[in-house]
């Protein structure tokens, strides 16, 4: 194996760990800690490929910078409680967002793998840098020539992020439901159908139909019962 | 096998090649690019619109009149849309140009779809007005964002690189994630602007994958360099190139709501403030589709149409069929329309996959009208939906002919256009693409389409029916509308007029228009001398 | 709702008054003028639809007496390009084939305007009138493929609003049915028509071109598309007539409607179907008319069949009548796919033909509700005790209907029959039972309604008033006048005809055409001769009258 696959192989893991802590872990700071995991193997990433200047920008922006205001706003805030994840708002969703990440990362690794060592475009891929010149400065350069529009049109983004970072957070008032949705706000909606999933003993329908009957049949009329409250929630 | 540099000694100095100014250190080295502030000018126009209102604002604080930044949105979209008139003929007397470095191609489909973008930024402006009044919100940055997320859509329409058209597209879907979430009393318009910004960002950053592969296929972003490659190189692996095109349609298709990655559609446009739907409904997915049109059409289009056009289909079948018949069930006027708004995406689609300039030219004219007819139709919702924007359930329009029999009449236009109703622009629109969709051999596809449009033509029917017949019994008393008084503020009553004349104007005398969207195409030139 | 000036100046031939433009346009301004003046002036509405539509009348029954008879091709034709990208332009002219449903349309708004009342909405009720008057005009006038489809699919929205608003009953259900259906219909029919024009374009070169009389006469599309796209056309046209299966809109429209809605839909909308079958079936695509002949044929009979039998088993007065036109219509489709000079003349009689009985027997059906608010045969008896001009009136238009010779109802059912027989004989004898069938359905339903002891609430059946006389007097002036001299029509149908059956016979190379020759007649079929002719036929009329 050669240096460089090995050093993809060890800094895909830690990306890869890193993510997945970030949308596994419970407690906010441990995901932001995760982030900085990802970014970290990204900027070996950018090493490996002879992007010193990338990787440093990596390292101290999004690392350095970005992450650190996110545990700022984390321990500012409080948010430390851990978010429930058990709650699934739309049934089967979990399955079917099973389903349709294997299949995106299957339809990935098939693209990929079927011309992994054949990227067509290979001029710039392989193109060699010229250690005389800083990447540094090819950057500035390309910044400045070739991308010149995409590089001040930027510009656009972050003032709409300032803008509409400030509007959000300036509250005109409390938010009132106007009753848009007639059976309340999404989490009213949640709440009722947890509710739904498990129907409480004490159900009227119940009681009347299983007084006199065998335990077999009074676990079935539960089930019908349990429906038609899912029928009439539905209505 | 990962594509890992390999190389390990650089090449003498006798092998490089001398001619790359790159590899210059000096400063004479450097080409600085030609900038031609004329070709970008109502790009410009919009962007410094935006900046400058943002700015003046701040600065004369608590003075400035609330019409002032309505007004000053309008006037500055009608310049950038006046700005139009001498590049259109520029480019069809000199032919399509690349500048900005080759970031930016100036070509009548770019300069099309600038114009339509200003229109419906005057449509929501003017929506806006009276929107912003009423609901106690009233407030510059609305306009603000408005400018500049148009500005987003005018660089994603004429971006010639994928990096360009990625930032612009970020421009116009930001802008539009905050002014979705921007109804700050509302509770839905900041569930609307959330859902919007996590599927948004879920859908860009497919698109940035889909960018990433076919920049590792092809070896450049730049959209003639991709079509160029493409036709002087056989693939002998495409699988790459292939995913790209996967990934970057799952992108767009978030964009333009097709089916199926239409979900967020419904609830966004339910819960988002109404003018802004309008917009959104407009100016978003025209912007969305120009950017779809210029990367699979202009540069996939004559050498790999026959591996994507399979997909468009696919999504546009699904969107014709899921829009029309998941908009009949719904009871909430801004659900039907935010259904039958994916419906229409499905006819552009058919469009799209007919990978042909005629296509495109249906295309193009189809967006126009569909910009005159949904902000007609949101405009209305708009007016509708009266204090708090709430009141959108189809109960609410009962009686609305005895009411406001103007306000009924104008919406019956827009619905019926919607369904294609002849002497409306709708029909010519369909029929623009219809034609584009049958000259290809999509004979099923053109079928599917109609009947679609048939099924979607019960729903507008059924607001009609609200409207008309079920407020008043056989022998004419009529029950009269609820609620609150519809109050029409004189903007949103300039908007509606402005989107019935078009509607109707693009249907009875279109000759004019449909000959300028067949003169708009869009052309991959290299960079000039 | 502008049109371009230049389309009034573009007249071709010898009148230079542009004619044809003038029908569509003068309902359009008079909607115009409606839309226009306030909702306040409530007796202007009325009055300004009345004069509108009266000129069109006027208009059309002059464009009769100046069609130069004796002529096959198109006259008065206008050509004014509309959309040059797609070849589309406002050709419009009037054959000897249209020139008759042209003149219906013209007669039968204005009979349509005065003979009904209607209490609310006054204002939008005579806009769409007016809306649709210029639509239908426009469907038979039109020589643009494209056009036509504009025409054919536009006359929905007013008809739509008129039953919706206006009608009765199940008004919302019926409208909505009846939208649907029709632009279901217009959905193939589009694709058809951009997929002809394509092919077309491609089988001879040149420009795009949605002209129906260049593709016509082109024909250089293959035998194959051009059957699919009869079909794509003919599901459109089978939604209109309406053919069984696709009927089932009609009985809920023709109900509910309002009662110059059900005039305006029997006499005028129901023959847009028909006539675009012989325009858009027989001229465009003869091959494939002619491939597709005996299912029509077939479908044509069920439909007389299946609607004679609906029609006798209704206890709804108008709903009887709606049925009945099924089984007519069933006859105007045999006629035409008989693909013979006498079957196609034949149906365009039955075209117009059922125009003016239909339409005056709906007219007097809205009078009688008038008076006793129900439809419902069994609530009527005895009326012709109380009400005997109203009696004798309905007995003339239902015999019409019937088609007892001597009134306009024979001459076409003849005709049609005979064509049929010649090309289509077993269909032709299935046919015929149809014949006795309405006679059946109609006398019971008149026995029960007018005959019979006067039962309680038909005791103040009010006579029928001179205004009432007066609007229907045309209808029976036109009813026998027809019957006795359908030579008026036949003399300016003829040429026409014939050169669309020699066009056929030119197209399709495995048609035969059959000529009848007539004893001392050589070309045209004299009235006279016609009823020498059908000793038996009338004989059957005469039994089942008793």
């Amino acid at each position: 194996m050669r240096v460089e696959m090995f050093t993809f192989l060890v800094t895909a893991t830690i990306v890869l760990a890193g993510s997945l802590g970030v949308v596994l872990l419970r407690n906010p700071v441990h995901n932001a800690l995760s982030l900085i995991g990802t970014l970290f193997g990204v900027a070996v990433l950018f090493i490996a490929q002879e992007a010193y200047f990338l990787a440093a920008i990596q390292v101290i922006v999004y690392a350095g910078a970005i992450v650190v205001l996110f545990l700022f706003v984390i321990m500012l805030l409080g948010v430390d409680k851990s978010e429930s994840l058990r709650r699934e708002p739309i049934l089967g969703q979990r399955p079917a967002a099973i389903v349709a990440g294997v299949a995106i990362l299957g339809l990935t690794l098939t693209a990929l793998l079927s011309s992994a060592a054949r990227v067509t475009g290979e001029q710039s891929v392989l193109a060699p840098l010229d250690p005389a010149v800083p990447d540094i400065n090819r950057l500035g350069r390309v910044l400045f020539t070739e991308y010149i529009f995409a590089f001040e049109v930027t510009a656009v983004l972050l003032t709409i992020a300032v803008v509409g970072a400030v509007v959000l957070i300036r509250r005109a008032g409390d938010p009132i439901d106007l009753g848009e949705f007639p059976d309340g706000t999404m989490g009213d909606v949640l709440a009722a159908r947890a509710a739904e999933r498990n129907p409480t003993i004490d159900d009227a329908a119940d009681e009347e139909a299983g007084l006199d009957e065998t335990a077999d049949d009074a676990a079935a009329t539960d089930d019908a019962a349990a429906t038609d409250d899912a029928a009439g929630g539905e209505r | 096998m990962f594509g890992l540099p390999t190389q390990d000694e650089p090449i003498p100095f006798d092998e490089l090649p001398l001619d790359d100014p790159l590899l210059f250190d000096e400063p004479a080295g450097v080409v600085i690019p030609d900038i031609e502030w004329s070709a970008i000018a109502p790009n410009l126009i919009l962007m410094l619109g935006g900046i400058l209102l943002l700015t003046v604002v701040s600065l004369v604080r608590g003075r400035t009149p609330s019409w002032f930044s309505a007004v000053w949105t309008i006037s500055t979209a009608v310049f950038a849309g006046v700005t139009l008139v001498p590049l259109w003929q520029r480019v069809q007397d000199d032919g399509a140009e690349s500048v900005m470095a080759g970031a930016i191609g100036l070509d009548g489909f770019s300069l099309f779809v600038t114009g339509v973008m200003c229109l419906s930024v005057v449509l929501g402006a003017l929506l806006l007005e009276g929107y912003l009044r009423r609901e106690g919100l009233a407030g510059p940055e609305w306009y603000v964002l408005l400018l500049l997320s148009a500005s987003g859509g005018v660089t994603m329409a004429s971006a010639n690189d994928l990096i360009v058209m990625f930032i612009g597209l970020e421009i116009l879907s930001v802008a539009v994630y905050v002014m979705a979430a921007m109804h700050s009393k509302r509770v839905s318009s900041q569930e609307a602007g959330l859902k919007y910004f996590v599927l948004g960002a879920f859908s860009s950053a497919f698109l940035l994958y889909g960018i990433a592969m076919v920049y590792g296929a092809t070896g450049t972003t730049n959209l003639v360099g991709i079509q160029q490659f493409l036709s002087e190189t056989v693939l002998t692996q495409n699988g790459l190139l292939l995913a790209g095109f996967a990934f970057m349609l799952v992108g767009f298709g978030f964009k333009v709501g097709a089916v199926p990655f239409h979900n967020w559609t419904p609830d966004v446009y339910q819960g988002a403030p109404s003018p802004v739907v309008a917009y959104m409904a407009s100016g978003v997915k025209v912007a969305g589709f120009a950017g779809m049109i210029r990367v699979f059409v202009v540069t996939f289009g004559p050498t790999y149409g026959a591996d994507w056009r399979p997909m468009v289909y696919a999504l546009a079948m699904l969107s014709l069929v899921v829009g029309s018949f998941g908009a009949i069930v719904q009871t909430d006027v801004k659900r039907m329309l935010a259904y039958s708004s994916i419906s229409h995406g499905g006819f552009i689609l058919v469009a799209v996959a007919a990978n042909s300039e005629a296509g495109t030219a249906a295309a193009l004219f189809y967006l126009l009208v569909y910009t005159f007819m949904i902000a007609g139709s949101f405009g209305i919702v708009t007016i509708m939906g009266r204090t708090g924007d709430g009141l959108h359930a189809l109960s609410d329009y009962r009686g609305l002919s005895k009411a406001r029999p103007g306000l009924a009449l104008l919406f019956t236009v827009f619905l019926l256009a919607q369904a294609g109703v002849p002497f409306t622009g709708g029909f010519l629109a369909k029929f623009y693409v219809i034609n584009s969709s049958v000259s290809q051999g999509q004979y099923v596809l053109a079928l599917i389409a109609m009947s679609a449009a048939v099924v979607a033509a019960f729903l507008y029917l059924r607001i009609v029916v609200a409207m008309y017949f079920d407020g008043n019994t056989y022998r004419g008393e009529s029950a009269t509308l609820a609620g609150p008084k519809v109050r029409i503020p004189a903007a949103a009553g300039v908007a509606l007029g402005i989107a019935v004349v078009g509607t109707l104007w693009l249907g009875i005398l279109p000759g004019q228009m449909t000959s300028v969207a067949g003169d708009a195409v869009a052309q991959l030139v290299a960079i000039g001398p | 709702m502008t049109v371009d000036p230049t389309l009034l100046l573009a007249a071709d031939g010898p009148v230079t008054f542009p004619i044809l433009p003038a029908l569509i346009l003068t309902p359009l301004l008079g909607a115009l003028a409606i839309f226009f003046v306030p909702a306040r002036r409530d007796d202007a509405f009325k009055q300004i639809a009345l004069l509108t539509s009266v000129v069109t009348g006027v208009l059309s029954i002059y464009l009769l007496t100046a069609f130069e008879t004796g002529e096959a091709g198109f006259q008065f034709v206008v050509d004014q390009s509309w959309i040059s990208e797609f070849g589309i332009s406002f050709h419009l002219g009037v054959d000897g084939i249209s020139l008759f449903l042209v003149v219906l349309t013209g007669v039968m708004f204005p009979i349509a305007i005065m003979g009904a009342k209607i209490t609310h909405d006054i204002k939008s009720y005579y806009g769409w009138l007016l809306v649709l008057m210029a639509g239908s005009m426009g469907v038979f006038l039109a020589l643009d493929l494209v056009v036509f489809f504009l025409f054919f699919e536009v006359v929905l929205v007013p008809m739509y609003f008129l039953i919706g608003l206006w009608g009765h009953g199940d008004r919302i259900y019926a409208a909505t049915k009846f939208f649907l259906y029709t632009m279901l219909g217009g959905a193939f029919m589009l694709v058809a028509i951009v997929a002809l024009a394509i092919l077309n374009q491609r089988g001879v070169g040149g420009d795009l071109t949605f002209d129906l009389v260049q593709i016509a006469q082109n024909q250089a599309i293959s035998t194959e598309a051009g059957r699919w796209i009869f079909v794509g056309f003919a599901i459109a046209f089978a939604v209109k007539v309406p053919v069984f299966p696709l009927h089932t809109w009609l009985p809920d429209a023709h109900t509910e409607a309002p009662t110059a809605g059900s005039v305006v839909l029997a006499a005028v909308m129901l023959k847009l179907g028909t006539y675009g079958f012989v325009r858009f079936g027989l001229y465009l695509l003869p091959e494939a008319a002619h491939w597709a002949a005996p299912v029509m044929l077939t479908l044509g009979v069920i439909g007389i069949i299946y609607g004679a039998i609906c029609a006798t088993m209704q206890k709804d007065l108008k709903r009887l009548v709606a049925y009945s036109s099924i089984a007519h219509l069933g006859f105007v489709i045999l006629g035409v796919f008989s693909i013979t000079t006498q079957g196609i003349e034949g149906g365009i009689l039955i075209m117009v033909n059922h125009g003016i009985a239909t339409g005056a027997l709906f007219l007097l059906v809205g009078w009688i509700y008038e008076r006793r608010h129900t439809r419902q045969i069994s609530e009527l008896s005895g009326l012709q005790k109380v009400a005997p001009v109203f009696a004798g009136v309905f007995t003339l238009v239902m015999l019409a209907s019937i088609g007892v010779p001597g009134l306009n109802g024979f001459p076409g059912e003849f005709l049609a029959l005979l064509g049929a027989f010649q090309t289509a004989r077993w269909w032709a004898v299935v046919a015929v039972i149809g014949v006795i069938l309405a006679a059946l359905y109609l006398l019971w339903a008149y026995q029960r309604t007018f005959h019979g002891p006067v039962t309680p609430g038909n005791e103040h059946f009010r006579e029928l008033r001179w205004s009432e006389g007066l609007v229907i007097a045309p209808l029976l002036a036109l009813i026998v006048f027809l019957g006795v001299y359908p030579a008026v029509m036949l003399d300016r149908m003829g040429p026409s005809v014939d050169a669309l059956v020699e066009h056929v016979d030119e197209q399709v190379d495995d048609f035969e055409r059959v000529e009848i020759t007539y004893v001392g007649a050589s070309d045209i079929p004299e009235p006279g001769h016609d009823d020498d002719s059908d000793g038996p036929a009338s004989d059957e009329h005469g039994e089942e009258g008793e």
